[in-house]
């Protein structure tokens, strides 16, 4: 037994005064009211029942004192709030893993299934046993304990109502895991799932997963369910004719029974698309919007049942893609004049081309892209990635040039590098240059057998392209693949490459792409909640949960502020059909048992309520002259 | 006031605060629309936790009613303060019960230490983190709390010992996570650094009514999950997070990173093998590559000098079998090491074999000119007699090119036919049809399915000047003849007559003891006429060959015809003398001789000898109702298509790829062809002769390619070619650019693995660069080599033109991925346009992979989580500016009351406090 409350000292304490106070209070005699007598006889006969009764006087007076210190014990003892030992009864160690996945948003049970997920918890924890702690976690694509190990009734009912569902799928093993290790070297450890099944496949969470002494109980929850899902939206601009865009969405039926959709494509608020379908049972139906053109910045896909009715689970109705941003790159060329150069940089409408001496350099501006024709100064901060044309020995370049060579070409390229896109440098001659020494971390993307001679990488977080030779002494500018280089390679600087995806999936960690000066991002989430979000190689990491529309703001001189969305994109949290049993490595989850209502490990309550009956006894029995 | 009314006005007033009672609790608890009751007065939020209970008021009036039946000798004001009480007494308890609570705020401190135990963090390392705690637990405040975490691949709460009072952090050997804990696990517990789960146990940690601080002790290389998501997670969670780098320089250690392997190898081509390896101090190696399961051929011992930090090393391969390659490279006699494990690493490539060629040839003996010239352009050549020929599409869905020379159509069945005409035209083969004596209408191919996939027709025009054939049919009409076999022989003459071209000339010399002219030489087109005199052909007499095919020699011999051909009928035995210098003379003039012996009583030997001699064949017939098909064969053979035997020069008509580097025209000249006419568009005539038939000639038929040859290619008409510097260079490159494309489309895989997910993504564009949608693909997964398991995962279609799939790898080695691309066609049948291959390595767990600390990490994560990097003992305890606000619950503070109401109670019962006016009565009584 152990005092929770206050000091066994200060119990004593309390109890020996009030103890002795009431000891003295029955010391005291009560003195009473004088009754004249009219007739001695019956006085006598009074005085002679008394001398009869004494005795039993006396024994009631102490029945009564000993009924108040009882009382009296009951009180001072419930100020002790005491517990029960462990080492004397070992209850229950308990992790609860609630599943808050998007499923268990749906309304299939009234209100919704994580509201009665909660139910059964807070009943759970109403019943916990005297001995049983608890732990109660939320599980969605990631865990998030929500209270200690404990058998503070009121501390897991507090962590029952901070529970809410969040827009990623459920990762169960995750959640296992951090159950069993919680749960490491603990008594009686169980483990509850509460979930509608929709955990994935059992056969990859129980891969590699040994329960131990674990036993596994399950809870489910959910009726049935009536569910149509956006389950893909995306957006990319085509390779070649950037001002277009091809947008791909697909929608599922996951019922049993066909169904007509209402598919809305929405461009900036502004209708694009409304489109009636008509879905068989379990269709996935993929529809691709190709050749959009327009300024719709923020593209939005809603679903409705053609029969005004609502699904069950209106998480998966909205799908959100934000377009690709195709702005207008900040080029700056710091050349003694190259007109193979300006031709080229001519070719794009999209490029803000800025030509300057070196002498010049560095520019006051801020630039996207710079390229260094023939030198190479110290790079400047403001001016982004940099694209250098031979450049000469013994300047800043990021990779040292090393001997001359002559009369070469380029034996082997990198086909799959983004910056020869479409180029064939098989057949490009060249009359003198250098061979590049790249570092070890940089990529050759291009080689004669004389040595390497175009080369990527990145610097100081600042991503470069280095030609060991001057265009000019080659045939590679009068072939049409000189302004493809060059704009392929400012397109890979500025992430205009068609592996630009316009949605993250919620539930994964996102790495947007930040200026990799910046140590720590706000990002907004679309609730408008900031969040600070580090930045590490040129990307803010962030594990969403949230679907929509998300802001990145960089902080800086003039601050940067990107946009994404995001978007759940699972079919298996839109299949909300609940599973009535969980089964894991052959391991079938039981039934959660052992919770009765009514049954408090606080010992004070009953000691309080015992007070109570104690002293209402006491009152009949004192006015009816039971116990005086 | 009678008594009776006293008790009634009494009962009214118990019913009266029981109805009152029991409707406000009605009204303001079981009707209250949240399970709790919460109010705020001057800022501090009250709450009743548990409002029900407060029902125990409702016993107010049975206290009541109780009184007014007391039989106690008490004054009313005692009475009514002794109720109050009680009921306050009862109050003031269900008000505990009810559990009042009140918000509160406090700025107490749990601080949580996160120690990486992790088997790349040296003993020195986590003494100096055990150092932390420790010191931190004597800057702790009276009220702050410490709790310690150790992780590695999986995070361990640590209970603190107590040593003289104070906690103490457990020594080191206690804090590594070993086997012996968890001995079902194949993995060791220690391979690994999840630093995410460690945080997230942690938040399971802190009790509440504390401010939460973590404190992450690591050399921040995580093997899983990401502590940099986690740590934004972290604040929002209200848990203020620090970081301690391990410092400590690594120790001895060399790792192999990685290996790379090309991404493409051709068999033969040599490429470097590159490795990355890893030390953290001078050090020397001893490296062995294998390829396979044998040493590397070219390069595959060294002895290495290793510098600190990483070194580049190469190695020279080639391949020269396709097929799975497995690079495995072994470090090993390294002085100062602490992990064997990244000592080891495999990666494995797929080098495509060979193309694969089926050479069917006629004359199997001769079939050594063109496997020889195959063989050294790098193809694999699977020489075999037609009977030989692969029975099912299957089977000959192996081969890259089908090459059919020199074949007799008797010899390839119709199934094999039509097998050949789904492999070019279904599966995109390649198809060559060669020439010879058995060539085209030479080998009855005319009207075969061949010919329809051909580029050229085999009724080839003849020349008007010339006759393609001269026949003399040399018919035994002796008395064993008569009946059947003659009435056959003559239907067999018939037949002949009628498969001619009209201006084919024939003759019919029927003989018995001497030869007589039935036919004279006359052109097949007067047929009517001809086969009268046929019928006049009657059955006596005795047999003698040579004088008949003596006349036949002298007829044939006089005549202009490209092929001039005799057949012989017998069915019994003749003198031979003389005949074999007979045959000898005529094949010496090009006139061949075909013998039909038939039944039992022919010469066989004399009929053979005079085949064999005369360049034709021998036909031993048992039936004579076989003769018209005998004859008609032999007729068709000879004469339908003639072979043009004369030296010639090839002419290129038409540019061609595959003749490029090739000087066509200065190749030797040629000694036949077999004759063709070519069809039109899209047949494509590149070589002719000098006479502008066709040598080569290309035909689009479905998805593949026939190419018709109609010399030969070997030492019987193209005998000068064999000798030909380009010959094995133009047969090489024929074939590669007319070949099966196996895979028509190759799509570029991109593979990454992040905590252990592997996610494999392909992206397809049209021709046009548009993006390639609704492509039904499967990846196959293979590994680890070799002989490791097969699974095929689904890709999905995840945005315009990008396909994706992910998949977890629970085993260590190298893996090779396989991507195949389906698109439905026009009858909802799946078909394969393209294919995509990668490859990735996961050679041990990544925890030793990697040692230099990532302190770049641990601060971003810091930063993010609110705290710092390095913080002093006492910085970890500081609660700043931070308050938490809890729940204190009130319900002692009611009890106390409770008790002071009832000691009141007691004491209001226990002593007479009013009416005490009786006293001086009595006192004076007494006076």
């Amino acid at each position: 037994m152990i005092f929770a409350g206050f000091p066994l000292s200060t119990l004593l304490t309390i109890g020996g005064i009030a103890g002795g106070l009431v000891v003295v209070f029955y010391i005291l005699k009560l003195r009473r009211r004088p009754v004249a007598v009219p007739f001695s006889r019956i006085w006598q006969r009074i005085l002679r029942d008394k001398e009869a009764t004494t005795l039993f006087s006396q024994l009631k007076r102490l029945l009564s004192l000993l009924l108040q210190l009882l009382l009296l014990a009951l009180l001072v003892l419930a100020l002790g709030d005491p517990r029960l030992s462990r080492s004397i009864t070992k209850g229950r160690n308990i992790v609860v893993l609630v599943d808050a996945s998007a499923s268990m948003k749906a309304t299939d049970v009234k209100p919704s299934r994580i509201a009665v997920a909660k139910q059964k918890l807070a009943k759970m924890v109403r019943g916990l046993g005297g001995s049983d702690r608890m732990l109660i976690a939320q599980m969605d694509a990631s865990l998030r304990p929500l209270s200690t190990m404990s058998g503070d009734v009121s501390n897991l009912q507090a962590a029952v109502e901070q529970i809410h569902a969040s827009d990623t799928r459920a990762d169960l093993a995750r959640g296992l895991r951090f159950a069993l290790d919680s749960l490491r070297d603990l008594w009686r450890p169980e483990i509850i799932v509460i979930s509608d099944g929709e955990v994935g496949d059992p056969k990859e969470i129980a891969r590699g997963l040994d329960l131990g002494n674990a036993d596994l109980r399950y809870v489910p929850i959910g009726k049935s369910g009536k569910n149509v899902a956006i389950t893909r939206f995306s957006v990319r601009r085509y390779p070649l004719d950037k001002s277009r865009y091809e947008v791909m969405l697909e929608v599922t039926n996951t019922n049993d029974k066909p169904v007509d959709v209402e598919l809305t494509l929405l461009g900036d608020g502004q209708v694009v698309d409304v489109t009636r379908l008509h879905m068989g049972p379990n269709e996935r139906l993929p529809r691709f919007y190709k050749d959009l053109a327009g300024a719709s910045r923020t593209l939005e896909a809603t679903i409705k049942l053609a029969d005004g009715q609502h699904d069950d689970l209106p998480a998966d109705d909205h799908a959100y893609a934000l377009m690709p941003e195709r702005r207008r790159a900040r080029v700056l060329a710091v050349t003694h004049g190259n007109t193979y150069l300006d031709a080229a940089l001519l070719l794009d409408e999209y490029l803000d081309v800025t030509e300057i001496a070196p002498s010049k350099y560095p520019p006051k501006e801020n630039f996207d892209v710079t390229i260094f024709d023939g030198v190479a100064p110290p790079l400047s901060t403001n001016t982004g990635s940099a694209l250098y044309l031979d450049p000469p020995d013994g300047a800043s370049a990021p990779v040292k040039p090393g001997h001359s060579i002559d009369m070469f070409g380029f034996d082997v390229w990198d086909k799959k590098s983004p910056v020869l896109r479409w180029i064939d440098m098989g057949d490009i001659q060249v009359a003198e240059g250098h061979k590049l020494e790249p570092a070890r971390e940089d990529h050759v993307i291009g080689a004669s057998v004389k040595g390497p001679v175009l080369v990527a990488g990145r610097r100081n977080g600042r991503r470069f392209v280095e030609l060991g030779f001057d265009p000019r002494q080659s045939d590679f500018v009068l072939r049409v693949g000189w302004p493809l280089f060059v704009l392929n390679t400012i397109n890979s600087f500025v992430e205009e490459d068609t592996g630009y995806l316009s949605s993250y999936r919620t539930g994964e960690v996102w790495r947007i792409p930040a200026p990799s000066t910046a140590e720590v991002a706000t990002l907004v989430d679309p609730a408008g909640h900031k969040h600070r979000v580090p930045v590490k190689e040129g990307r803010a990491v962030y594990l969403g949960d949230q679907a929509g529309f998300y802001k990145l703001i960089v902080p800086g001189e003039p601050p940067v502020t990107s946009m994404f969305a995001a978007n759940l994109s699972d079919v298996s949290e839109s299949r909300i059909k609940p599973v009535d049993k969980l089964e894991l490595g052959g391991q079938k989850a039981t039934a959660a048992l052992g919770f009765h209502a009514g049954v408090r490990r606080e010992l004070w309550l009953y000691l309080l309520f015992g007070a109570i009956l104690l002293s209402l006894v006491e009152w009949v029995t004192y006015h009816r002259r039971v116990t005086v | 006031m009678s008594q009776r009314t006293r008790r009634l006005l009494w009962g009214l007033f118990i019913l009266l605060v029981g109805v009152g009672l029991f409707a406000a609790y009605k009204h303001f608890i079981l009707d209250a629309p949240t399970a709790t009751i919460k109010w705020i007065r001057h800022g501090v939020t009250y709450e009743f936790l548990n409002p029900r209970t407060l029902g125990i008021l409702l016993v107010a009036p049975l206290l009541l009613f109780v009184l007014g039946r007391s039989l106690a000798d008490l004054p009313w004001q005692q009475r009514v303060l002794s109720v109050l009480l009680r009921i306050a007494f009862i109050g003031l308890l269900a008000f505990g019960l009810a559990r009042l609570a009140r918000t509160a705020e406090t700025q107490k401190v749990c601080t949580v230490f996160l120690m990486d135990v992790s088997d790349s963090v040296q003993n020195a390392s986590i003494e100096d983190a055990r150092k932390v705690v420790e010191k931190a637990i004597q800057a702790q405040k009276k009220d702050d709390l410490v709790r310690l975490v150790t992780f590695a691949r999986r995070p361990r709460l640590v209970e603190l010992e107590k040593k003289d009072g104070k906690l103490v952090v457990p020594p080191v050997a206690k804090l590594r996570h070993d086997k012996a804990d968890d001995p079902k696990d194949p993995v060791d517990p220690g391979a690994g650094s999840d630093l995410q789960a460690a945080l997230q146990l942690a938040y399971g940690v802190f009790p509440p009514g504390y401010l939460k601080h973590a404190v992450l002790m690591s050399d921040g290389v995580e093997t899983d999950g990401d502590v940099l998501a986690e740590a934004n997670r972290a604040r929002g969670f209200g848990v203020k997070l620090f970081a301690v780098p391990y410092r400590r320089p690594p120790p001895g250690e060399v790792a192999l990173k990685t290996l790379h392997l090309p991404d493409k190898v051709d068999i033969g081509q040599p490429f470097d093998v590159t490795a990355d390896i890893y030390a953290s101090r001078h050090e020397k190696a001893h490296a062995r590559l294998y390829q396979g399961v044998t040493l590397n051929g070219l390069d595959s011992v060294r002895e290495l000098e290793l510098k600190p930090g990483n070194n580049e090393v190469k190695f020279k391969s080639v391949v020269r079998v396709g097929g799975p390659v497995t690079y495995s490279l072994k470090l090993d006699q390294l002085t100062s090491d602490k992990f064997k494990q990244n000592n080891n690493y495999s990666a494995t490539l797929d080098v495509p074999g060979r193309p694969a060629i089926l050479y069917v040839e006629g004359q199997p003996s001769r079939a050594s000119y063109l496997t020889s010239a195959l063989s050294a352009q790098q193809f694999d050549v699977d020489v075999r007699a037609p009977t030989a020929f692969p029975a099912s599409l299957k089977e000959l869905e192996r081969y890259d090119f089908v090459i059919l020379s020199d074949v007799p159509k008797e010899q390839v069945s119709l199934a094999s036919q039509d097998l050949i005409e789904k492999y070019v035209r279904d599966l995109g083969g390649g198809f060559l049809f060669a020439g010879g004596e058995n060539g085209y209408g030479l080998g009855g191919w005319a009207h075969t399915t061949i010919e329809r996939i051909l580029p050229v027709r085999m009724d080839a025009q003849r020349r008007k000047d010339m006759p393609s054939v001269a026949m003399v049919l040399v018919i035994d009409r002796s008395g064993s003849m008569n009946g059947l076999p003659i009435e056959m022989a003559k239907a067999a003459c018939k037949a002949t007559v009628g498969t001619l071209q009209g201006d084919d000339l024939i003759e019919v010399i029927a003989f018995d003891s001497t030869p007589n002219r039935y036919v004279k030489m006359a052109p097949a087109r007067y047929r009517s006429r001809i086969q009268n005199e046929i019928a006049r052909i009657q059955a006596g007499g005795g047999t003698e060959i040579f004088p008949a095919l003596d006349m036949a020699y002298q007829d044939i011999s006089v005549v202009q015809a490209r092929k001039k051909h005799v057949i012989l009928l017998t069915d019994g035995r003749a003198p031979s003398q003389g005949i074999k210098d007979l045959v000898q003379a005529m094949i010496a003039e090009s006139i061949t001789v075909t013998t039909v012996g038939l039944g039992d009583g022919a010469d066989g030997d004399l009929l053979r000898m005079i085949a064999e001699t005369g360049g034709g064949r021998y036909h031993a017939v048992p039936d004579p109702n076989s003769l018209p098909k005998i004859f008609t064969r032999e007729t068709e053979l000879i004469a339908r298509q003639a072979a043009v035997e004369e030296w010639f020069p090839v002419q290129q008509v038409a540019p061609a790829d595959f003749l490029k580097g090739i000087a066509i025209n200065s190749a030797p000249l040629l000694h036949g062809y077999v004759a063709t006419q070519m069809k039109g568009p899209p047949a494509q005539l590149i070589l002719a002769s000098d006479r502008g038939e066709p040598i080569l000639a290309r035909s689009k038929v479905g998805l593949g390619t026939t190419l018709a040859w109609t010399s030969d290619v070997k030492n019987l008409w193209a005998v000068d070619w064999l000798r030909w510097p380009g010959y094995s260079k133009f047969w090489g490159q024929l074939v590669r650019d007319n070949m099966r494309k196996k895979q028509r489309r190759e799509l570029d895989m991109k593979t990454e693995v992040e905590n252990g997910v592997v996610r494999a993504t392909v992206d397809a564009f049209t021709l046009d660069e548009r993006f390639d949608n609704a492509m039904e693909s499967k990846l196959v997964i293979n590994g680890p080599e070799p002989h490791g398991d097969r699974r095929e995962v689904d890709m999905k279609q995840i945005a315009p033109g990008r396909y994706q799939a992910q998949f977890r790898l629970d085993k260590y080695g190298s893996f090779l991925l396989q991507a195949k691309h389906y698109k439905r066609n026009k009858n909802d049948n799946l078909k394969q346009i393209a294919v995509s291959y990668g490859h990735i390595s996961n050679p041990y767990p990544r925890e030793y992979a990697s040692f230099e600390p990532d302190v770049d990490r641990l601060e971003r994560a810091a930063l993010a989580g609110g705290g710092t990097l390095d913080p002093k003992p006492k910085a970890v305890f500081d609660p700043g500016k931070d308050k938490i606000v809890y729940h204190k619950q009130l319900h002692n503070r009611f009890i106390l009351a409770a008790i002071l109401a009832f000691l009141l109670d007691l004491l209001i019962r226990r002593v007479r406090l009013f009416d005490r006016r009786f006293l001086p009565k009595r006192r004076r009584r007494a006076a």
